[in-house]
């Protein structure tokens, strides 16, 4: 997989220190399962959180070992983990997916549910060739590549990429003619979709 | 001599309580420092600190050593059990991608350096930092805080704030290649 679009330095620190919004992160997060590359940056930036822990000021802790906690740990079995689903994110396993809905001619999303996250999360399937909805956004739409690709004016989005497009883009990005392309996407604030196809997803993107 | 790494491969060999303390008397506290140090309170960070050692307990046996740091590792599952405990009223899963992404992302093939070394050159960077830009670093690391919210911290424009981190991980970056 060759990665051509990243994300910036200050969204993996956010990535790394646990505070970006769920939604966004679940992107981010999808990005790094397939990129080295930012799998290795992130790691360097908890090296330095493990650095700041090693040079910090320790606090007395008020209360002793948590005997009486190891004891119920003990007891607790290890969890089993959930099923996985062929091709799908690993990262994805905790949350509920919707159903494949169809929105389109040759296109799909397909909800993912992440309580308490500001953004909207959905996974979007596209024929070949199709061009998705020209748009704009008051907010970010945050996306990853999980197959296939897509192209627009600041260049081709491949498996494994990472779009991260703020307010000041607006774009139309047209999909591979010959792989289709699946990703997922997070989106603050509203979507301004045009065109017809805008007006069909519309309601489905604010859920 | 303390070593981490000797304590943690003794609780995940046989649940050694002995071992489990003296790790918990090293690391609870500085748990407990690097939280308030991101503005959490004592309640707070005493709970997380708590959480986190009692992880590190669990988790024991699934530490590598070849994939980070003890304090690393630490340092990970105290970011997780602090998502935990701040986002627990909204059932929030965040910890678990976390979880799944540092238990299953595979150790690349070509990463020919260690974490020992990963670590090891993180200090040496660090300690080459001036100290603004070691304030906005711990600034941006410990407290997760936004460029926005750094420059209100540290009452600094917030181009200032940019340019310092900008630079300041360049640095640790270029620190970090010289030996890839």
């Amino acid at each position: 997989m060759s990665i051509a679009h990243r994300p910036s330095d200050e969204t993996l620190v956010a990535f790394a220190t646990g505070t970006l919004d769920e939604g966004l992160a679940l992107v981010v997060a999808a990005h790094i399962e397939l990129d080295r590359e930012s799998r290795r940056r992130t790691r360097e930036f908890m090296a330095i959180q493990g650095e700041l822990l090693d040079r910090v000021e320790p606090v007395a802790m008020a209360a002793g070992h948590p005997a009486e906690k190891l004891e119920q740990l003990l007891a607790i079995p290890a969890p089993l983990s959930p099923p996985i689903e062929a091709d799908m994110p690993a990262v994805l396993r905790p949350y509920a997916l919707g159903p494949w809905r169809p929105i389109g001619l040759r296109i799909a999303m397909r909800r993912v549910e992440v309580p308490g996250a500001d953004s909207r999360v959905f996974m979007l399937r596209a024929g070949p060739g199709i061009a998705l909805p020209p748009h704009k956004h008051t907010g970010f739409e945050w996306t990853t590549i999980l197959a296939g690709a897509y192209e627009h004016e600041y260049g081709r989005y491949a498996a494994g990429d990472f779009d991260e497009a703020d307010a000041e883009h607006d774009h139309t990005p047209r999909v591979d003619p010959v792989e289709g392309c699946t990703c997922l996407v997070a989106m603050t604030g509203k979507v301004l979709l045009q065109g017809w196809l805008g007006r069909l997803l519309q309601p489905l993107v604010r859920f | 001599m303390f070593d981490a790494n000797v304590l943690i491969a003794a609780i995940a060999r046989s649940g050694d309580r002995a071992a489990f303390a003296e790790l918990f008397d090293h690391f609870a506290p500085r748990v407990k420092g690097l939280l308030m140090r991101g503005g959490a309170s004592a309640e707070l960070a005493e709970e997380i600190a708590q959480e986190t050692l009692l992880s590190v307990w669990r988790k024991a046996a699934m530490f590598d050593p070849a994939k980070a740091s003890a304090s690393t590792w630490i340092a990970t599952i105290a970011r997780n059990r602090r998502i935990d405990v701040a986002r627990r009223e909204i059932r929030s899963r965040l910890s678990q991608v976390y979880e799944i992404l540092d238990d299953e992302g595979p150790q690349p093939p070509d990463e020919t350096i260690s974490a020992a070394e990963r670590d090891t050159r993180v200090r040496a960077a660090m300690t080459k930092l001036s100290a603004d830009q070691y304030r906005v670093v711990e600034l941006a690391f410990l407290e997760g805080l936004s460029h926005q919210d750094v420059a209100t911290h540290l009452a600094i424009p917030l181009g200032t704030v940019k340019s310092r981190l900008r630079l300041a991980l360049s640095h640790l970056r270029s620190k970090l290649e010289d030996l890839r």
